[in-house]
Order: structure tokens, then C-alpha cells, then sequence
């Protein structure tokens, strides 16, 4: 958080002598608010720094972010700040940037080969031990709960189980009664709980990995007229703050997407003026949104 | 000694009896014919001696050895074949690939077997040319041959697994008469060889021409096997029917030939046909006779709007444009095409279905069908066609090939036809069905409708019709009538070239 | 030999099936599984894949397939939102939605017919091109904040029974009594089983093949509606993947995906199947990992049940 508040500084006392900079964006897809207010944000903070920002959407494909990389290193933009489609399939596509000298930025997850000059992600672990630990003190360590774990298999998945998991099982007093994928979709969220709505008739809980599943679940607790649950999302897209407002879901672990486009860019910008990062990861902080805080937390973020 | 021997073969679908107590004995390096109408249980006898069926009950020798046959690989390991109606040749794949397919000669090279393209070749090649059919290209593929050459290189593939019996379904249905003379030339050489030849046809024609035996089968039924010196063909259409039929065709019916209903005028539809003029009569039959691949069947479907054709129409002198079948349908002009399976009927649609789907216009109140009033005309024309049916919810491709078409035939009939355009209306047919269809177009032509056969049979053509067009090469090279026509006749105008 | 071939497997084999999974289920929990309500919300739950099939059943009874339901879904969802939110009018957004799905299905129709592409192609094609659209329309944000009247149509109940499922009934019975008893109905099946017999027998095949891809990018976006209105929000992403059920659930149901042949019930069993094995396992809670795996065994072995009683039954 200190280290934020220090770039912001330094990035408004540079931004008199900006130099006309060229910046690639790619972007792993824009099918998801999470990735468009992240690609808003970035473009908000270019235009403010007066850098040129390239924006290149892959569409979830491997083969055509690494065209899209290739295609910026021929342009010799200044530096390319990358959300890789995948940790693996685009270490070439960092390397080759390597080799061309110029500098690459990862965002919300990173590449595992080649040298990234800094790296940038929400703490998922962190995030998913935030939300088990507030269930635990709301129920005061005693309740059956339920588990909506995203795409099986992909990082935020592992990530927020984890963390999740770990502090959940350090108290025997709260018991997961059904651990289902929703695959990070409202539908399937919906459809989920409310099957599990029906083979449990006692539930305090639910931990849903992101709001989209958070929402469906909070439709299927409405619709069977049940009362008291529990509801924690994750991600803090508008809609999840909204049911935060609302009083339906209890406490959103709200990323800060915008925020992380922005700080992409800056740190692109200073990446080209010669500064150096260490620790080159940043941590983007995730903030538990409840009913208390969030009018404060609108009012703070776009 | 016989090489083929079956005893007490029976064999049942689904609880019912398709043949019963089957015993018949074939002599080495006979040609043996096998007769019988459409659904008398030929093909299914056939599929058990080739292992595609396994009999419900009886045995199986070969060379007095009892066999059973669990699939065509077993049978062919015998030495049994079966060359289907449908080739099984792969259309993309060339000639010598077809012939050796599953069986392909290979060689080392290195850790590796692979294809001996060379010798596949070369054997391939030696195989054709016992048939006498070099002129087949080993490299060629076989969607690029004809119909011909697809069976000769279906004979050679039975040939190289050294079959001693081939069992031909209607090896002569597509073929065009010299093409018939050279597979029987063909037929008669691997008999000289020692080749054992089992042999289907509904042309009785050729059983006289080329077989020593031939066997009847009616309903399931062995009836029996005779010597082909031994009996004639009104014996076996008898035999083959189960009642007396002196004549293949019904006696002629009187019918008044009025006025010209149709006139056709330079049709053109290149490369089948061109500069086509003629005229048909009220309740006239119109034979349009060639050779397969003269245009007579592109310019029956051109007639009723399936292809493209230039040219003018008038219908009672009032020019007509059909561009589709719908035009055709409205001017009450109806073809019943060559192939059934691919233009006539839905296969796995009922016969009510079938009959009724070009009619439903009329059989139909706001959208949706007058259910009662679809029966009764299903049912009446299939009275009157004395369509032989379980009922009229009844697969249409479980119906014997005779009964199919009359489904075709019957499609029109509720809609009240002005021209009839039949094009080989009889192929593939049994003897009876035939002689029914045969009695339908009189019937028809009795009530004044005009009537266009278009045929290769030339026996049918002259039978039939009031006045026959021949057609050579996509021309109409003469007209004869029924008195002066002759099949020899027909024949000379059929083959007539070019004369620039 | 008439009453036990093919089609009898066919139709009834898959009716056998259903069975058998909700034996499985009502024992191994009889206290949740197999009570009204929990059917109801069977019921609620397989309607928006029952809507997609029924659509995509026309279109493969016609030898055709129609994969780009799903993405239909999604635009006509936002579509509907969008303009419900623009006018304040729900009657006016859900026309605008049924209107799109439809106009979209049409072209796919009019692509298969007239220009000849391959089904498999033009709708492969159209399902990314929609899904684009309504990302460009959406601009990839969720369109909430949707008056509660909207909310009845996929939230509601009539008489005891979620609304969903009454559209569904009715959907269900229109579709029977077209595909059974029309003349519409019959060209449908004559088309998909002999293209060429059929424009033989003066049937206008283009036609046909065109308002089958309408009946089936219409029933999309009824589904798209249902789905955007029982979750609040139209999601730009909403739909996606399902095609495969819908195609699925068909395949189930005993049509044939070489065209004319089918039984609309058959469709609709197979769609509760498809219902029934999230609801029970999820119910069970059975591992999702083994969820997947255990859907894709059941749909192969039904599949393999009816083409084995085929080959049985014409043996």
C-alpha cells in the first residue's frame, strides 16, 4: 500500500516531463468487467501521463497474444505491459521482447520464463484467507457452509482455495456441507445453490470465488425464501458492491482493477525512465468491502 | 462333389420368417442363377452365404466342410465373395488401393512396414489383365470410373483374395448393353477357370443368356433348381410368381389418343441434350427409348423443372416456364424419376408420409393436416395400386423395391395427373409388381391422361407405347411406331452417331 | 416387426433412461431428490435448455445444427436489457430481443440455404460473430438494474408453477402439435430425410430450411430472456457452451443427426435428463471433477444403448 502511495506521488511529479512514449497493452480478453475496467483504468492513467497506449485484445488465445507481443516489438513500442492468456505459452513471446530491449510488465498474472521488469497482482491467497476468516468470526467458529469454487483448475481458482481452505480447516467447528464448481458463472451459480439449497436445510454460509457466482447464489437464496445466509464474493465488480449496498451479500473481497491498469502503466512509465523494481512483485491490496465501508469505497474508486 | 452345400437354412427378422428351410447344392465352376420376385428372400440368402447374416438355423459347406460364417471377413476367407449392388469401393481412393484395401503387400524398411506400392501396382495390374481389363488405370480413382469399370475393379478385389465363388446382386442393373456382353464374357472366362459364380438378376433374359442352373425362390421358399435347358421362361416367371402368367405385359387396352397436350420445342441442356423437339397427345404413351447416357433421363427431369433446360413449352398451346418441380407440380406434369431412393421417396418416413407429402395443400385445413381425410386417400390409392404393405405407418425402406415405386407411382395419383412422366419405371422390379405397373400406365392412359415412359428396356418401350422417340448421344435420332418398331430397330437409331 | 424396430428403441429407450437415473437418484436420496418441489426446480432448471433444444431440433431434423445458440443467448439477453433499460419498457425489450434471435437465425437460415455453406460452418461462424456483438454492444459489462416486472418472466409463478416452466409447457406443446400434426411439421421431417425427394414432391426447401434456423434463433433468445430475467442481469458472456447441451440433449432424445427422424418428447426427456444428473449430483455433492466425467459417460452409453437396440432390433 506504502509503495502505491509513493509511485502515485512520483508519477504526478513526473508527469511535467513526460516524453512522448509508446506503450503496448495486451489484454488476455475483454469478455469480463474485471478485464475492462483494468484495460479503463490503464487508459485513464496513459492519457494522463501523455503516453501512447496500444491496446490489443487476445481474446483468451495463446497464439494471437503472441502475435499481438511480436507485432509490438516490430512497432518498437517503448515497453509492453502484458496479461498473459497463460503463465507458459508466453515465455518466447516475453524472451523474444528481451532480446529486442524492451521492457515487459506483467499484470494480474505472470509469465514463469524470460525477465519481467515488474510484476502485478491482486494477493488471491490473501484474498480467499480474508473471506474464510470473516466467515469464521461471523459465525463465531460454529456453522455449515458452502464452497462455489470458479473454473476448476485455473490460478484464482487454486489461489483463493487456498487460502480459503487453509484457515477454514484450522477450525473444526465450521463444516463445509458442499463443495461445488459454479465455473465462475452466474447461471451455473444460481443452478448450483440452488440444488444445494435443497439437500441442505441448514446453511450459515457461502463462500463464493467471485461475485458473479456470488450473485446467482444470492437469486437462489431469494427465490427459496430461505433467510440468514451468509453470502462472501470475491473481485468487487460494480454489481457485487451493489448487493454489498443491498445488505445481500455480507462482505465482497473487492480487487481493484482500475487501480491495476493504472499502476501497469506508471510503472511502464518509469520502467522506461531508467527505474528500477525491487521487489519487482507488487501486490495489489484487496479490500474487504462490507456494508460499512462501501459507500467510502465508491466514492474512492472509479 | 458341390463346393457349396447349405441344408435346412432358415432365418428370421424380429420373429419373422424371411426363409425357410433353404437346401440347394452349387456345382464347382457353375454359373447358378438365382431368381426370384423382390422380397422373396434372394439378397438375405445371399448375405448368409457371404457371412453378412448369420442364419437363424441350418448349416453351411463348403467343399463338404461345415462352416459358420460370423462376418464377410470369414466367408472371404473361404473363399466366398459377395459383389454388392452398391460397390464397397472407397470413391477417394485409387483403383489399386481399392483392390488391396486391408490386405495391402508390404515391405521393411528399416524398423518400419510399410506399403510395397510397386508390387500393389504391379499385381493389381496383372489382376485386370485376366479380366481382361487393362484398360483400367491402377492409378486412377474410382469416383472418376464408371459404372462398369467400378464393378470389373470390384470383381478383381473379389479376385485377389482367390475366391472360387463370387456372388453377383444384380451385376447388370447399370449397365448399358455392351457393358453387359463384356462382364459376361468376362463371367464366362472365370467360369472356364473354376470359378464358381452365384448369380441375381430380375432380367430373365440373361439367365438364358449366361447361366447353367437356376434356382427359384418365392416367399422364403426354395420352389426349385433346374437345368437352364430345361425350362422355359414362362416356366420360370411362373414358378416365380406362384400362378400362371403367359404374358409379361397385359393385354392392350383401347385408348383414345386426342389432341396435343404438350409441346416441347428446342430444349436444350448442355452436355445432356439439345435441340429436343416433340409432342405428346392426350392419353398417349410416349416411349423414349436409349441407351443409358443418351439424355432421355436429364430431359424428363428437366421436364418436370429438376435441371436447368432452354427452350419453349406450351401446355394445350399456352406456353408454359417451369423452372421447378413446384411449376411442374402446379401445371399437373409429375415425373417419377429413375432413382427412387435418391429423388422419390423419404426413406425412413412411413407410407403415409410418403404418399401424402406432395399433396398435404389439399389435405390440409390452416397448416395442419385433416388426419382422416389422409388415410382415406393413402388407402385408396394404395387399393388401387394393390400396394402390398403391413400398414400404411410402415418404413417405406422396408418395403420390396416394386412396392416402393408404387408408393412413388401413388405420390401423383391423388392430384389428379395431366402427364405422367415415368422414367424407368420398372428397374429393379419384380415380375409381378412389373406386370402391375405395366396395367397402371394403360389404366391411366384409359382415363386420358398422357403418358412418357422413358426407358431402356426396349421391350418395355415397344410393348407399351402408342409411339416411340429414339434418343443417341442427347439428340431424338428417329421415331417409330409401335407396328414398325422392332428392337433391332431401335437399337440401330439408339447407336446412330453424329452424322457431322 | 413394425412395432419393435428402430424408431420403437429409438423413442422409448430414452424414456427408459430417464427412468433409471431418477431410480438412481430417489434411492440414493429420497428425502431430497424425489419430492415436488425439488422437481419443480428440476423443472426451472432444465426449461432454458429445454427451449434450446426444442429450436435446435427442428434444425436437426433438417440435417442441420445450429451452434450458435449459446451466443444467442447472450445477445439477445443484452439486447432485451439494454432496451428495456433505453425505453423503460419491458414489453418493448422483450420484443427487441425475441426480434433479434429470430432476424439472427434467419441469416443463418438464408446462409444455408441460399449460399450453400455447411450448416456446421455458417453457425460456427455466426456463434463467434454474435458473441462479439454483444460484447460490442454490451461493451463487456453486465446490464443490471432491470425493473421487477421483468423479473416475472424468469422468476415468477403462475399458480404454484415457475413461469419458466409454464413457457416451457407451452413452447413444448406448440412445437408437438407443429412438428406432429402440420403440414409444416411434415416438410420439416420429408426435408431433413431426402432433401432431394423433396423438392421432387414440389416442397419449397428453402423456405423450410430458413424458418427452421428462425424457430431456432427465436427459441434462443426466449431461452436468452429467461435466463437474463431469472438471474437479474443480462451477462455479456451469458450462453456460452450452450450449444452442446442443446445438441445434447436432441441426440438423447433419439433424433438423428442425419435429419428426419425424431420424436419431440424424446428432446424434452433428454433435456431433464441433462437437468436431473446436475441437479441429483450436485444434491450428492458429488466432486464437480467427476461431475463432468459421470455426464459424458451417460450421454455416450445412452447413445450406444440406442444404436445397439438399432442394430438388435434389425437383426
Amino acid at each position: 500500500m506504502r509503495k502505491y502511495i509513493v509511485l502515485v506521488a512520483l508519477l504526478v511529479g513526473l508527469t511535467i516531463f513526460s516524453l512522448a512514449l509508446t506503450v503496448g497493452f495486451c489484454v488476455s480478453t475483454l469478455n469480463n468487467p474485471f478485464f475492462v475496467s483494468f484495460t479503463n483504468g490503464a487508459k485513464a492513467e496513459a492519457q494522463t501521463l501523455g503516453v501512447e497506449l496500444i491496446v490489443l485484445n487476445a481474446q483468451n488465445s495463446n497464439n494471437t497474444q503472441y502475435n499481438q507481443v511480436e507485432d509490438l516489438i516490430q512497432r518498437k513500442v517503448d515497453a509492453i505491459i502484458l496479461n498473459p492468456t497463460d503463465t507458459d505459452a508466453l515465455i518466447p513471446a516475453v524472451k523474444d521482447a528481451n532480446k529486442a530491449g524492451i521492457p515487459v510488465i506483467t499484470l494480474d498474472r505472470s509469465v514463469n520464463g524470460g525477465k519481467v521488469a515488474v510484476f502485478i497482482a491482486s494477493d488471491n491467497v490473501a484474498g480467499g484467507r480474508m473471506a474464510a476468516e470473516y466467515i469464521v468470526k461471523v459465525l463465531k467458529g460454529k456453522g455449515e457452509i458452502v464452497l462455489l469454487r470458479g473454473i476448476p483448475g485455473a490460478s484464482a481458482t487454486r489461489e483463493r482455495t487456498k487460502g480459503f481452505m487453509d484457515f477454514i480447516s484450522k477450525h473444526p467447528g465450521i463444516k463445509i456441507v458442499a463443495d461445488q464448481t459454479a465455473n465462475f458463472d452466474m447461471a451455473q451459480g444460481l443452478s448450483v445453490t440452488e440444488s444445494i439449497l435443497v439437500a441442505h436445510p441448514q446453511i450459515d454460509a457461502i463462500f463464493a470465488e467471485n461475485d458473479s457466482m456470488a450473485l446467482g447464489a444470492i437469486r437462489a437464496i431469494k427465490s427459496s425464501g430461505r433467510k440468514g445466509i451468509i453470502v462472501v464474493g470475491f473481485d468487487g465488480i460494480p454489481q457485487g458492491i451493489q448487493a454489498v449496498k443491498d445488505g445481500d451479500e455480507a462482505l465482497d473481497v473487492a480487487q481493484q482493477p482500475y487501480k491495476m491498469g493504472a499502476l501497469g502503466v506508471s510503472a511502464a512509465y518509469f520502467v522506461t525512465q531508467g527505474l528500477n523494481f525491487a521487489p519487482s512483485h507488487l501486490a495489489m491490496p484487496l479490500f474487504p468491502l462490507t456494508k460499512n465501508n462501501v459507500d467510502q469505497w465508491t466514492k474512492s474508486s472509479h | 462333389m458341390s463346393i457349396l452345400k447349405i441344408e435346412g437354412i432358415h432365418k428370421s427378422f424380429s420373429g419373422v420368417e424371411v426363409l425357410r428351410d433353404i437346401n440347394l447344392e452349387v456345382e464347382k465352376g457353375e454359373i447358378h442363377a438365382i431368381v426370384g420376385e423382390n422380397g422373396a428372400g434372394k439378397s438375405t440368402l445371399m448375405k448368409i452365404i457371404s457371412g453378412e447374416y448369420e442364419p437363424t438355423a441350418g448349416k453351411i459347406f463348403v467343399k463338404s466342410e461345415e462352416k459358420r460364417f460370423s462376418s464377410p471377413l470369414d466367408a472371404i476367407q473361404d473363399g466366398i465373395s459377395l459383389i454388392h449392388q452398391e460397390f464397397s469401393l472407397v470413391p477417394q481412393l485409387t483403383v489399386c488401393e481399392n483392390i488391396y484395401l486391408g490386405k495391402e503387400p508390404t515391405k521393411n524398411v528399416f524398423f518400419f512396414k510399410i506399403v510395397n506400392h510397386i508390387k500393389m501396382v504391379e499385381d493389381s495390374r496383372s489382376v485386370l489383365s485376366n479380366l481382361e481389363a487393362s484398360h483400367i488405370n491402377t492409378q486412377s480413382k474410382i469416383k472418376d470410373l464408371s459404372v462398369a469399370d467400378k464393378q470389373l475393379v470390384e470383381i478383381a478385389k473379389a479376385l485377389s483374395f482367390n475366391s472360387e465363388i463370387l456372388i453377383m446382386d444384380e451385376p447388370t442393373a447399370a449397365l448399358t448393353l455392351k457393358e453387359t456382353d463384356t462382364l459376361f464374357a468376362i463371367l464366362k472366362r472365370l467360369k472356364e477357370n473354376g470359378v464358381t459364380i452365384l448369380f441375381i438378376s430380375h432380367r430373365l433374359e440373361e439367365i438364358f443368356e449366361i447361366a447353367d442352373r437356376v434356382t427359384v425362390l418365392r416367399n422364403g421358399e426354395h420352389i426349385t433348381t433346374k437345368n437352364i435347358s430345361d425350362v422355359s421362361m414362362e416356366e420360370i416367371v411362373r414358378m416365380m410368381v406362384g400362378r400362371s402368367m403367359k404374358n409379361r405385359f397385359p393385354p392392350k387396352v383401347d385408348h383414345k389418343v386426342g389432341a396435343v397436350v404438350l409441346k416441347v420445342e428446342g430444349t436444350t441442356s448442355e452436355p445432356h441434350f439439345r435441340n429436343v423437339s416433340f409432342e405428346l397427345r392426350k392419353g398417349e404413351i410416349l416411349g423414349i427409348a436409349g441407351l443409358v447416357g443418351c439424355g432421355n433421363s436429364q430431359l424428363g427431369e428437366s421436364l418436370f423443372g429438376l435441371k436447368d433446360m432452354e427452350g419453349k413449352m406450351y401446355l394445350d398451346s399456352v406456353e408454359i416456364k417451369i423452372k421447378e418441380p413446384t411449376d411442374a407440380i402446379t401445371h399437373r406434369i409429375f415425373l417419377v424419376p429413375e432413382d427412387r431412393h435418391t429423388l422419390g421417396l423419404i426413406l425412413q418416413r412411413d407410407v403415409k408420409e410418403n404418399h401424402s407429402l406432395p399433396n398435404l395443400d389439399f389435405l390440409s385445413r390452416f397448416g395442419f393436416i385433416k388426419r382422416r381425410k389422409e388415410k382415406k386417400s393413402v388407402m385408396a390409392t394404395v387399393e388401387y395400386l394393390n400396394t402390398k404393405i403391413t400398414s400404411i405407418n410402415q418404413r417405406v425402406e422396408n418395403l420390396s423395391g416394386g412396392n416402393q415405386q408404387k408408393v412413388v407411382l401413388g405420390k401423383w395419383l391423388a392430384r389428379s395427373p395431366k402427364i405422367l412422366i415415368l422414367d424407368e419405371p420398372t428397374r429393379g422390379i419384380d415380375v409381378g409388381s412389373k406386370y402391375e405397373i405395366y396395367k397402371f400406365i394403360y389404366d391411366q392412359a384409359f382415363k386420358g391422361i398422357s403418358i412418357i415412359i422413358i426407358s431402356s428396356e426396349m421391350e418395355e418401350v415397344i410393348n407399351l407405347s402408342d409411339r416411340i422417340l429414339v434418343m443417341s448421344e442427347g439428340r431424338i435420332t428417329g421415331e417409330l411406331s409401335p407396328s414398325e418398331a422392332t428392337q433391332e430397330r431401335i437399337l440401330a437409331l439408339a447407336v446412330k452417331r453424329k452424322e457431322d | 416387426m413394425e412395432k419393435m424396430d428402430s424408431s420403437f428403441v429409438r423413442k422409448y429407450g430414452v424414456i427408459l433412461g430417464l427412468v433409471g437415473i431418477i431410480a438412481f437418484f430417489a434411492f440414493e436420496s429420497p428425502k431430497y431428490f424425489f419430492t415436488f418441489s425439488n422437481f419443480m426446480l428440476i423443472s426451472k432448471q432444465s426449461s432454458i435448455n429445454a427451449l434450446l433444444a426444442i429450436g435446435q431440433m427442428f434444425v436437426i431434423l433438417t440435417a442441420g445444427i445450429d451452434l450458435s445458440v449459446g451466443s444467442m443467448i447472450g445477445l439477445s439477453g443484452a439486447i432485451a436489457a439494454g432496451t428495456i433499460v433505453a425505453t423503460g419498457n419491458v414489453l418493448i425489450g422483450i420484443l427487441a430481443g425475441l426480434g433479434i434471435g429470430a432476424g439472427l437465425g434467419a441469416v443463418n437460415g438464408i446462409i444455408v440455404s441460399l449460399a450453400k455453406v455447411p450448416a456446421f460452418i455458417t453457425t460456427l461462424a455466426t456463434m463467434s460473430a454474435i458473441a462479439g456483438i454483444t460484447l460490442i454492444y454490451t461493451n463487456g459489462q453486465p446490464i443490471w438494474d432491470l425493473p421487477h416486472s421483468f423479473m416475472y418472466f424468469g422468476q415468477g409463478y403462475l399458480l404454484g408453477i415457475p413461469f419458466p416452466v409454464i413457457v416451457m409447457t407451452i413452447v413444448f406443446a406448440v412445437a408437438w402439435i407443429i412438428l406432429a400434426l402440420s403440414r409444416y411439421g411434415r416438410h420439416v421431417y420429408a426435408v431433413g430425410g431426402n432433401i432431394r425427394a423433396s423438392r421432387a414432391a414440389g416442397i419449397k426447401i428453402n423456405s423450410v430450411l430458413i424458418s427452421v434456423y428462425t424457430i431456432s434463433g427465436f427459441l434462443a433468445a426466449l431461452a436468452g430472456i429467461v435466463l437474463a430475467s431469472r438471474l437479474g442481469t443480462a451477462e455479456p458472456t451469458a450462453g456460452r457452451g450452450y450449444e452442446l447441451d442443446s445438441i445434447a440433449a436432441v441426440v438423447l432424445g433419439g433424433t438423428s443427426l442425419f435429419g428426419g427422424e425424431g420424436w419431440i418428447v424424446g428432446t424434452l426427456v433428454g433435456a431433464y435428463i441433462i437437468g436431473i444428473l446436475n441437479n441429483g449430483m450436485t444434491i450428492m455433492n458429488i466432486s464437480p471433477y467427476y461431475q463432468e466425467v459421470v455426464k459424458g459417460l451417460v450421454i455416450l452409453l445412452a447413445v450406444m444403448l440406442t444404436s445397439f437396440g438399432k442394430k438388435y432390433w434389425n437383426e
